[in-house]
């Protein structure tokens, strides 16, 4: 898979987690070169805000994923 | 977002999910300087889920804004925490991370107000298959890998992917021509 995909599954806000829980780095992101991971980083937030803001209760979908998530 | 604190404490997720409405972007924001050695998206998620956790316990300082300072506190500890798990790093470029994450922990810029709006126009005129991708991205919530939703669409994961990119670029092109600014750094 070639950098801009790679860095198009890092955008997304599913995360895989550990079997103790922990939320996992996505998979893709450990191929990217360190310069790739920070454009990957802003494209996410340029991304969560778009969902923000076209959600009717500004939720991205990492606001979602965490509610689909939680536990007491 | 303080208001929000007694709420959440209590178990109340709606009031949660009202409260990362508001802080994501700051959290987000905060850790661009760690983007380059931890996936800020899982210290962010992570960050919340402990959040969570641990309101009950959370005291409201005064200062203001003691949630939202508290949690990229949080979300700032987890993501050395990776790095030092690595042990990739000087200590002198962790100690740089961390002056930087200040820094923007400190400068939040709120969206432009028009932002939704002009969005929902754009978001409309959008069509054929980065429309569907966007979509289908949106729907799933982040519960669902990127090879699912391809499947489900018919696409290809790498068409899946390009589109996904081609509806990000035509909707912040969009904003452009509209004069919508988003918050400085995300572009």
């Amino acid at each position: 898979m070639d950098t801009p995909e790679l860095i198009e599954q890092v955008v997304s806000a599913f995360r895989e987690r550990t079997p103790d829980g922990f939320i996992q780095a996505a998979p893709a992101w450990h191929d990217l070169e360190p310069e790739d991971r920070v454009r990957a980083a802003h494209a996410a937030r340029q991304q969560r805000l778009i969902e923000a803001a076209l959600d009717p209760e500004g939720l991205s979908t990492t606001a979602k994923a965490v509610l689909a998530r939680l536990r007491r | 977002m303080d208001h929000l604190l007694p709420l959440i404490a209590a178990g109340d997720a709606q009031a949660f999910g009202r409260y990362m409405a508001l802080a994501e972007d700051r959290v987000r924001a905060s850790l661009q300087s760690f983007a380059a050695v931890v996936d800020v998206e899982a210290v962010v998620q992570e960050a919340f889920l402990r959040i969570w956790l641990v309101a009950a316990r959370i005291e409201v300082d005064g200062r203001g804004d003691s949630l939202v300072r508290f949690t990229i506190r949080v979300a700032r500890n987890y993501a050395i925490d990776l790095v030092r798990r690595q042990n990739r790093l000087q200590s002198t470029e962790l100690e740089t991370l961390t002056r930087l994450a200040d820094a923007a922990a400190e400068t939040p810029e709120p969206p432009d107000p028009a932002l939704r709006r002009t969005l929902e126009k754009c978001h409309k005129r959008l069509d054929g298959q980065p429309a569907a991708a966007l979509q289908a991205r949106l729907d799933s919530g982040g519960s669902e890998p990127d090879t699912t939703l391809a499947t489900r669409l018919g696409m290809r994961i790498n068409t899946f992917l390009q589109n996904i990119g081609r509806a990000r670029r035509l909707l912040a092109a969009c904003l452009e021509k509209a004069g919508v600014a988003l918050p400085k750094g995300v572009l």
